[in-house]
């Protein structure tokens, strides 16, 4: 038997337990993200496209599935959504800036080795494909990050419904401080550990600092996670104030009807 | 201005100070550090385009070559100060090579007629300060612990990989155990400091680590491997299964902690609303919340590992190279890293909440 057909099973199986229905369609949820980027790659292969505009496009429809296909639309998922949007637009702008300027498209040295067979001039724009990708690798987390603190607001709010818009919005940042680290570390290590073997490789070859610190692929690798970085403490404020702006509006909301 | 300074205490405008001089400072050495590289470094000064060639290769993909005559500054070595010259190619796709405008700074080939690499230190000192502001803006003092716990998390791989390398006889499957523990240990420490949630989320993270690994291995074991295509990590002169399995561990653990984390810290702060609330409705409300970040954490591993393919996707794609064929030695072991951290992910929801009633009950019996 394929062993990503087995670990697909294993993974099926634990969500549906642990999460029921919900665990069901997480799963669902996760092969249709795939398909997704596998949409987004053949549409990519056009050369009149824009890779950056296909990627917004995906991401949008990412943050969907991931938020309402799995929980349905309710506030929390809404807010979460929102935030994501928000908190992508503003970091757009900054990852062109950098990919453009640091150079860090196309193949590294030690990627192009595997691939001596193929032709690489295949007239697609690399400036564009390598910004869609730091765009695509950081959404997962962003999107993790939003839900993360509008999901325990919404149940902080319906332990204590008393409690004053500022003090949920600060609920809402203290949360939000206590996942900042860990979730910049989940890229940390999803990259170290997908990259272990570059990391081994520059080692081995006994790579200086400085023939480290200007590579392609090592740049690529660390900007990706400090731009994911910067996206998870962005989405943080955001999402906590929206939250706390819109819950209590709905609590003032049910107050005026008591009062009629 | 005055009045967002008035609300500031002394430490933490000090603190700014030191931070906005600790920037300057690296700035300026890093745009003026040309001569710690042996590698010749030269400032564009002046650009032209001399050709522009359409190119068609057999798969009918449309491209461009183009040539520009570059003149630029020698920033260092023996002929510091002097111009040079030399023409820089690029094919306008520019997967492999660089189109270079005027203000660049490059390392020159080795033969001094084309373009080595990109300087590229000031972007990423630049974009790491960008990274430490906002996450101190956003976190205050847990923000700078955050970063601190990367940096130190860094080395200690760094230390890890070094010793590994260094020391053939001790296996890497031992080292990656005891830098998991150390990772732990201390990135929870730092993200949450000494209490019962850090506590909480350690023991959870060790359990659910251990229990996904004797998975993670007892499924590769029994379909041997069928279905992983090992070529991409070629370029290793090492086992890359070992490797593999290594990054796979080390990849998924972060996730994990997060979940682990997430979950005790989401469960201690509602007792902190309300201490005399159930342990029934705690873990009702636990595994509500783990079901709503189960589905996006999984996510996060999968595009943080998938997306990265997009470029040599597209690149078989164009070379007509069969969608199975492309799909298999490209992404099987992204997937695999990815299904293996989801199996994680899910596994340390019912751990976490099982251990943060624990620990609950043990502080509601003392009231």
């Amino acid at each position: 038997m394929n062993v990503l057909v087995l670990l697909a099973i294993v993974l099926f199986a634990l969500m549906a337990w642990v999460g029921g229905m919900k665990g069901v369609r997480s799963f669902i949820a996760l092969f249709i993200n795939f398909l997704i980027v596998l949409m987004a790659v053949f549409v990519m292969n056009d050369p009149s496209g824009n890779p950056i505009i296909i990627a917004l496009i995906a991401v949008g429809f990412i943050s969907a599935v991931s938020l309402f296909f799995i929980n349905q639309v309710n506030n929390k998922t809404m807010l979460a959504f929102l935030a994501t949007i928000a908190t992508t637009v503003i970091l757009i702008f900054f990852i062109i800036i950098l990919t453009e300027q640091s150079m860090i498209y196309g193949l590294g040295e030690e990627e192009s080795g595997e691939i001596t067979t193929f032709n690489v001039h295949i007239g697609l724009n690399f400036v564009q494909i390598a910004t869609a990708v730091i765009l695509m690798s950081t959404i997962g987390a962003i999107v993790d990050t939003a839900i993360s603190i509008t999901s325990p607001m919404r149940e902080i709010y319906e332990q204590n419904p008393e409690i004053s818009r500022k003090d949920l919005f600060l609920a809402g940042i203290r949360i939000g401080r206590d996942i900042l680290g860990t979730s910049t570390n989940t890229l940390f290590f999803a990259f170290f550990g997908g990259y272990m073997g570059l990391l081994i490789w520059f080692k081995d070859l006994d790579y200086s600092v400085g023939d480290i610190m200007n590579a392609k692929v090592f740049n690529d690798e660390l900007l990706t996670i400090f731009i994911s970085g910067v996206g998870i403490a962005l989405v943080i404020p955001i999402a906590a104030l929206m939250s706390a702006y819109y819950l209590k509006k709905k609590k003032k909301d049910i107050v005026l009807e008591d009062n009629e | 201005m005055k009045a967002w300074l008035k609300n500031r205490t002394k430490s933490q405008i000090i603190t700014v100070c030191l931070l906005l001089i600790g920037f300057i400072a690296s700035m300026i050495f890093i745009n003026n550090n040309y001569d710690l590289y042996d590698r010749t470094i030269v400032q564009i000064t002046d650009v032209q385009e001399i050709n522009r060639e359409d190119q068609v290769d057999t798969h009918g993909n449309k491209d461009e070559h183009v040539t520009q005559h570059i003149v630029g500054e020698v920033k260092n070595g023996p002929d510091k100060g002097n111009l040079t010259k030399f023409d820089n190619e690029y094919i306008q796709s520019l997967a492999l090579d660089y189109e270079l405008a005027a203000g660049d700074e490059i390392f020159l080939a080795q033969d001094g007629e084309a373009t080595g690499d990109i300087k590229r230190d000031k972007y990423f000192v630049f974009v790491a300060w960008i990274f430490l502001a906002i996450l101190l803006a956003v976190g205050k003092s847990r923000g700078a612990l955050s970063a601190l716990s990367l940096l130190v998390n860094a080395v200690i791989l760094s230390v890890a990989l070094d010793i590994y390398i260094q020391h053939p006889s001790i296996s890497l499957s031992l080292i990656t155990l005891i830098s998991i523990i150390i990772f732990t240990v201390l990135s929870l420490l730092m993200a949450t400091g000494f209490n019962e949630k850090t506590y909480t989320a350690i023991l959870t993270t060790l359990i659910g680590t251990g229990v996904s690994l004797v998975i993670a291995y007892v499924a590769l074991q029994f379909t041997a491997e069928q279905g992983l295509r090992y070529e991409e990590m070629a370029f290793l002169t090492r086992n890359p299964q070992t490797i593999f399995m290594a990054g796979l561990l080390i990849g998924s653990l972060g996730a994990v902690m997060d979940v682990a984390i997430t979950l005790s810290a989401s469960m201690f702060e509602m007792y902190e609303k309300n201490n005399h609330i159930s342990l029934e409705t705690l873990k009702k409300a636990g595994y509500e919340i783990g079901k709503d970040i189960m589905g996006t954490m999984t996510n996060i591993l999968f595009f943080a590992y998938v997306s990265g393919s997009i470029p040599m996707l597209l690149i078989y794609f164009k070379n007509a190279a069969p969608f199975g064929f492309t799909v298999s030695m490209n992404l099987s072991l992204e997937l695999a890293r990815a299904l293996v951290g989801g199996i994680g992910i899910v596994l340390t929801i019912p751990i976490a909440v099982y251990i943060s009633i624990f620990f609950i009950r043990r502080k509601q019996a003392k009231l």
